[in-house]
């Protein structure tokens, strides 16, 4: 802080030259703006952010109570975008035309929403990224592990995919797994369905 | 005592702490007041092109901010459409708790309601937009050098204090060289800066509240907004976003005191005091003592940084206002005392509640004109 010394007491604003003063932090402080915002998304472009995933490769998807769940892709050959990836919240793979977007949830209440519940909030999810998304009524499906969830058709204006949802077993969360792509084919699309049963959960410590 | 020469003496008045009507400084003689060679700086409109080219560059950053928020959060608010509104109502509350306390710890006086305003448009918008870009920018940066485990437990600790802390310092800076007369010492960048946080953390709350209905998979989603929110006020809210901006404010404060060619201490201490409010975010995103209790030690912590900055400000504005207040008034002939008394709301009432009602307005506008004219003469540089 400055001292109280000094009489040359003229108000900052009517200095002389005090506006002249002015444009070398007005031209730093929009230099800086455009910097941060353009600067970091050029760089982000421009630096490569795909991950090979071998078939077998175990790659935990997330964590909650006292479950972890992995996925363990059956295929070679996808790939995990890792600059649009988040640790332990979503992740996304590509193989050729299909995308593959896996996402935990954690639910909140009490009690805790059951799977039907669940697969309707995703369907609400769907929609608010893509309003033509609708989400089709659910069937059962058994993942490698034995834990039970729910399958089904996901359509949009410009494409249609498969959604998955498991709950972890004491429903603390929840794996949501939506396969598309706007150029796969169906034939693309059942290459790789079984993905959708690729999910363990795992008993934390109990590996 | 200094007092301009051939300046006229006023009687006192019987309350002692009501001025009589103070001559335009134009119209004062003698050394005090230097009047401004205003035909060397350019002005349009009646304000200098810096203030104007701000002012064009804070309206369309904000208005880009505003769309980049729309865009990214329009297609959630209309399928959550009722939490959101839930989080807009907490957002609101906050936004005018928080506008009101801000404007009201700044000493003497309020701060400028133009130059308040615009700080928190910044922060709603212009920040946040500009945050939403910028860390989805760098946080893919870190993923995509340093792997996602690396990422997802440092990217925030690494991203946020830079991209946000420094993004927020612009908005401060552009509303002080847009308002001069509202950001003239460290008192004010405080209070500017913490308005500007303020409006970052609403919207920043906001968007978490929005999170949080994702967050749960889209089920009870009024709960998930409750519980995210109570945590962000209650909890972070005392030293997230405000704390740290003000203590960044503070730093504009002390190079626009300096006429922005600081040098000496202030040199040192304007950079000091901004790496200090990102060292402040960092410490409140980095991984370290987590849990509740963890994050309450890194809240209180960054608040006693702010509380302490914020003293150190308001005492020496106070003191130098006070000072210039007693000047004032033995060039009225008021007494120092009543002089002083000036420089506080309630000395101001007090000396108002003392004169017939008939003449309260009169006499606040004197009481107003004295204390503008002592923070005038408080607010110097070259000291």
């Amino acid at each position: 802080m400055s001292d109280e010394r000094g009489a040359m007491a003229q108000p900052i604003d009517t200095a002389p030259g005090t506006a002249r003063n002015h444009w070398i932090p007005l031209g730093l402080a929009a230099a800086m703006a455009v910097l941060l915002v353009v600067g970091w998304s050029l760089l982000n472009a421009l630096v490569p952010g795909s991950e090979r995933v071998r078939a077998g490769d175990e790659i935990v998807i997330g964590e909650g109570g006292g479950y972890r769940a992995s996925l363990t892709l059956p295929q070679d050959g996808w790939t995990l975008d890792v600059g649009s990836s988040r640790l332990g919240e979503s992740y996304r793979f590509h193989r050729g035309t299909v995308d593959l977007t896996v996402i935990t949830v954690t639910p909140v209440g009490d009690p805790l929403p059951d799977a039907k519940r669940l697969w309707e909030g995703m369907g609400d999810l769907a929609r608010a990224g893509d309003p033509t998304s609708r989400l089709g009524e659910p069937a059962v499906i058994t993942a490698e592990d034995g834990s039970e969830g729910l399958t089904g058709v996901l359509r949009s204006r410009t494409e249609e995919g498969a959604a998955t949802l498991y709950t972890s077993p004491d429903g603390v969360f929840a794996v949501e797994m939506t396969l598309g792509g706007e150029d796969a084919t169906p034939a693309d699309l059942e290459a790789v369905a079984d993905v959708a049963r690729a999910i363990t959960f795992t008993e934390e410590g109990g590996r | 005592m200094s007092q301009a020469p051939n300046e006229p003496r006023l009687p006192d008045t019987t309350a002692g702490a009501v001025p009589a009507q103070r001559p335009s400084h134009a119209d004062a003689p003698g050394p005090r007041r230097v009047p401004t060679p205003r035909g060397e700086e350019r002005t349009v409109l009646g304000y200098h092109l810096p203030a104007l080219v701000s002012m064009l560059l804070i309206g369309p950053a904000c208005l880009l901010g505003l769309i980049a928020l729309t865009l990214r959060f329009a297609g959630a608010v209309r399928i959550f459409f009722g939490e959101a509104a839930l989080g807009l109502v907490f957002s609101t509350a906050t936004l005018l708790l928080g506008f009101w306390l801000f404007r009201r710890i700044r000493p003497v006086r309020a701060p400028s309601l133009p130059a308040s305003l615009v700080a928190v448009a910044w922060g709603l918008t212009a920040a946040t937009g500009g945050a939403l870009l910028a860390n989805g920018s760098l946080n893919g940066i870190w993923s995509k050098t340093m792997g996602l485990e690396f990422a997802g437990v440092w990217g925030a600790a690494l991203t946020a204090p830079v991209n946000e802390e420094l993004l927020k310092l612009v908005g401060i800076v552009l509303v002080a060289i847009a308002f001069p007369r509202a950001v003239r010492g460290p008192v004010d960048g405080f209070v500017i800066g913490a308005l500007v946080g303020l409006g970052f953390e609403v919207t920043e709350n906001l968007i978490y509240a929005i999170n949080a209905v994702f967050q749960a998979g889209g089920v009870n989603g009024a709960e998930a907004v409750a519980q995210t929110t109570v945590v962000r006020l209650l909890l972070t809210g005392p030293g997230s976003h405000w704390a740290m901006s003000a203590v960044a404010g503070t730093a504009v404060g002390l190079v626009a005191a300096a006429g922005w060619r600081p040098s000496g201490r202030r040199a040192l201490g304007a950079p000091a005091l901004v790496l200090t409010a990102m060292a402040m975010h960092w410490l409140f995103d980095a991984p370290l003592l987590d849990g509740s209790g963890g994050v309450a030690v890194k809240v209180l912590f960054n608040f006693a940084i702010a509380m302490i900055v914020y003293f150190v400000a308001r005492d020496v504005h106070r003191r130098r206002v006070r000072r210039a207040l007693a000047e004032e008034g033995e060039e009225l002939g008021i007494r120092r005392s009543a002089a002083i008394a000036l420089a506080r709301r309630n000395g101001r009432r007090k000396a108002l509640r003392s004169v017939a009602e008939a003449e309260r307005a009169q006499v606040g506008e004197r009481q107003e004109r004295m204390v503008e004219a002592a923070e005038d003469r408080a607010f110097t540089h070259g000291d």
